[in-house]
């Protein structure tokens, strides 16, 4: 069971002798009390900061189209390039935290009246620059003509971080498939749990005690949790992120 | 964390409702709550003991209010009702008013079988015992119901059994019709005083003649003022008035016998909170308990406040304006200890309140009691010469005053509400932020005990969430002397532990409140060690 907003708060406060909280008292929680909770909060922001791409954070299991393994999938439209990322999100305080923009992949299948052969590939990402520089003119002038539509090769990122655009722009529907990440909901409820497994707890108690030790202008026990946090933070990093084998090869050819 | 630092708080100074909270912060011995608490003559505040039933619990008259006793031969005597009675346990009781009583005396018989010398109106009764050449001495009782002549009443014979006894018993008259409320025996006179008719006369009788009003030696003096009560202390006969107080000296010389005024200032608010305790005489005054100081200099008196410390509770007495309060006092000789109880005629036992004064090397120090209806209480040294303590309460009834772990109103095991808190404590620094670490409790108990500890940061207030309260439980001490083996012997326990109790939270500032509402044996705090870690100015 994963670990509750009251027990991660308690945690703290028996850490820091003081008076632990019950489900009734939880939520008119003043002082001291109050301060660990929005602390918690903030080390969760801290958390999804630092690393928004932690697996905890995604929006959705992968895998959900199977083959394709992105968490978020957006129809394309012929003759539109660009496309909001999360599709029910009015501002950019509701969008997705983070997108993995080195994974977005194109594919007919699964859309309506397409058969094989299928059209099935990964969108190269460019930047922003490159693409004015070098497309964005000769599509334009082509967006008018339907003729000049084609299969898309590249993803590009908007300005404002809310939408991604298809270069070219799209003949027809395709299913784009990528990955997102959501910024972690702010606990509420005594009763609310963290995303984090349980064996990584320690890594927001660690950051809050660090809010709560500057607080109480305790700056030596606010850098030793400063410490462990940065140590909890790595270890989640290369136990979550980066756990494949680390080996290198080198196809070079000597003559 | 930060490291940790001590404090160290013994405690003493009693009560304190008169300090502010700033000042209490330079004071951190006294008590902001101490009520059925007692100074310890040995140090720190011990929580007071029970009372008992008196035998088996009969009444001496139903359910007649106990108007006055006094401890007697080997007994104890008590106005209830319109009669007065005596009893030697508590089990039977003697009704000793009776008409008609030979000169010689009654046989035991004869005296039981005597017509009831009626006490119409009998109020709150007062009693002089003259001990002259008697095997018990000569009792007078008059009462403030004024309905009365004073009555006299001796028995002689040194048999355990009341049948072989001799009873006398007689009014007395002082003069004409007035019937002195207040009585007291001072230098081989009976001194009478307070008539409704007279308010402010006091008669004194013959010397050496206390029955007698008329012989040698006799007299009567008029004052300004009505008095309120009398009492002999050294060689001067003190009369308590409403606004002033007098003394009487030189009672057996004709020529140079004298009413001299102490003050005109100041009076006594009831004649039964007067006590002569510690070489003085302690009485309650409007402003708040006095002493009168006899000092080396002829003639020169000091008068003085004693209890500026609880003043705010003597105002609540002055200022309730719904209860009509009655007092009584006694003192607890072995403690050091002036009592003084006060209820309402209609409040529950529970509600009834005392004060208790003790002196110590520091002076008088103070607490409260809650729970003991006193409306008649006394204490002395019986013919055995064990000193024993009385109270009554208007339900009739007698109790063994202070002793046990448990009130026993009507015969009902109840339990004592104890209650000690400290002064907000900042450790040195208010603008500090203070987390507790632990505290060590102090405690000297006299049996198993568990109080309870509690503990409230920054004056208590809703802004911070308070720490749940926590139990000091102690197992029974080694005492020696007491232990019977084979039994209850307790070996190995300390006979003052010192109980460490982890404690939570912070705050700028913290008391400690310790209470149990129990009927587990007495404590007495001597004092706190508490552990707590400063951070931030905040």
């Amino acid at each position: 069971m994963a670990t509750t907003y009251l027990t991660l708060t308690n945690e703290v406060l028996r850490e820091l002798n003081e008076v632990q909280l019950t489900s009734a008292n939880f939520a008119s929680a003043v002082g001291i009390q109050a301060f660990i909770k929005e602390s918690i909060n903030r080390s969760l922001n801290d958390i999804a900061n630092a690393e928004p791409q932690l697996p905890f954070f995604a929006v959705a299991a992968s895998g959900g189209t199977d083959p394709f393994y992105g968490n978020v999938t957006v129809a394309s439209v012929a003759g539109t390039r660009w496309y909001t990322l999360k599709a029910d999100s009015s501002s950019i305080t509701t969008d997705y935290s983070s997108i993995d923009w080195d994974d977005f992949y194109i594919t007919t299948i699964n859309v309506s009246g397409e058969t094989a052969p299928f059209v099935s590939k990964g969108l190269k990402f460019i930047t922003l620059t490159d693409w004015r520089r070098y497309l964005r003119d000769s599509e334009n002038a082509d967006d008018a003509d339907t003729q000049n539509h084609a299969e898309p090769k590249y993803v590009i990122r908007s300005p404002d971080n809310r939408k991604f655009g298809l270069s070219p722009i799209p003949n027809k529907v395709y299913n784009v498939h990528f990955y997102a990440y959501s910024a972690p909901t702010p606990l509420s409820a005594h009763g609310d749990t963290i995303v984090l497994p349980d064996q990584y707890a320690s890594v927001i108690t660690a950051r809050t005690r660090y809010y709560v030790h500057q607080f109480k202008e305790s700056i030596q026990q606010a850098a030793f949790a400063l410490d462990d946090y940065k140590k909890g933070m790595r270890t989640m990093k290369s136990n979550l992120i980066n756990p494949q084998p680390k080996d290198m090869t080198d196809d070079r050819v000597y003559f | 964390m930060a490291a940790s630092q001590p404090f160290s708080v013994a405690l003493q100074g009693g009560l304190d409702k008169s300090s502010n909270t700033m000042e209490l912060l330079t004071k951190p011995g006294v008590a902001t709550r101490l009520s059925n608490f007692e100074i310890s003559t040995r140090g720190g505040y011990r929580r007071i003991n029970g009372y008992t039933q008196l035998g088996d619990g009969t009444r001496p008259n139903s359910s007649n209010e106990i108007l006055g006793m006094t401890v007697y031969a080997d007994g104890l005597i008590a106005a209830s009702g319109t009669n007065i009675y005596f009893s030697q346990d508590g089990d039977s009781w003697l009704q000793i008013n009776k008409d008609s009583v030979a000169g010689g005396g009654d046989n035991f018989s004869t005296f039981s079988g005597r017509s009831a010398l009626t006490r119409t109106s009998q109020g709150k009764a007062h009693f002089a015992i003259f001990e002259g050449n008697t095997t018990y001495g000569e009792v007078i009782i008059t009462d403030e119901g004024s309905g009365v002549k004073p009555f006299y009443f001796k028995m002689t014979g040194t048999g355990d059994a009341l049948s072989s006894r001799t009873f006398f018993a007689k009014e007395i008259t002082v003069s004409g019709t007035h019937f002195p409320k207040f009585c007291v025996i001072h230098d081989k006179h009976l001194v009478v005083a307070g008539a409704a008719t007279a308010l402010n006369t006091i008669f004194y009788s013959g010397t050496s003649d206390i029955d007698d009003f008329t012989s040698s030696g006799s007299g009567s003096i008029v004052l300004d003022d009505q008095v309120v009560g009398l009492k002999s202390f050294r060689n001067e006969l003190f009369v308590f008035c409403k606004n002033s107080i007098y003394k009487l000296q030189n009672i057996n010389n004709a020529s140079t016998i004298a009413i001299v005024p102490v003050t005109k200032n100041v009076g006594c608010v009831d004649g039964k909170t007067i006590q002569e305790f510690a070489g003085d005489l302690i009485f309650l005054a409007p402003d708040g308990f006095r002493t009168i100081a006899g000092t080396a200099r002829i003639g020169d008196v000091e008068l003085g406040t004693i209890s500026k410390m609880i003043q705010p509770v003597i105002n609540d007495i002055f200022t309730n304006t719904v209860i009509d309060y009655e007092f009584s006092s006694v003192v607890l000789r072995d403690k050091s200890q002036y009592r003084m109880y006060y209820s309402g005629s209609a409040e529950a036992t529970s509600n009834s309140k005392g004060i208790t004064g003790t002196l110590t090397a520091r002076g008088f120090e103070w607490s409260e009691v809650r729970g003991i209806q006193a409306p008649a209480i006394t204490s002395g040294f019986n013919f055995a010469g064990k000193e024993k303590v009385y109270h009554g309460d208007r339900n009739g009834f007698i109790y063994n005053h202070d002793t046990g772990s448990a009130f026993n109103p009507e015969g009902v095991s109840t339990n004592i509400l104890a209650e000690y808190q400290s002064p907000d404590y900042d450790y040195g620094d208010f603008g500090t932020l203070k987390t507790l670490d632990h505290v060590k409790v102090s405690l000297r108990p006299e049996g198993a005990t568990d109080p309870t500890l509690r503990v409230r940061f920054d004056f208590d207030t809703t802004d911070r969430i308070q720490p749940p309260d926590v139990s000091l439980e102690t197992n029974d001490p080694a005492i020696f002397g007491s232990s019977i083996f084979a039994a209850t012997v307790k070996f190995g326990a300390a006979e003052a532990p010192l109980i460490r109790q982890p404690v939570q939270g912070s705050g700028h500032s913290n008391f400690f409140k310790i209470f149990s509402e129990d009927t587990n044996a007495p404590y007495t705090i001597n004092g706190l060690y508490i552990n707590y870690r400063p951070s931030g100015r905040q």
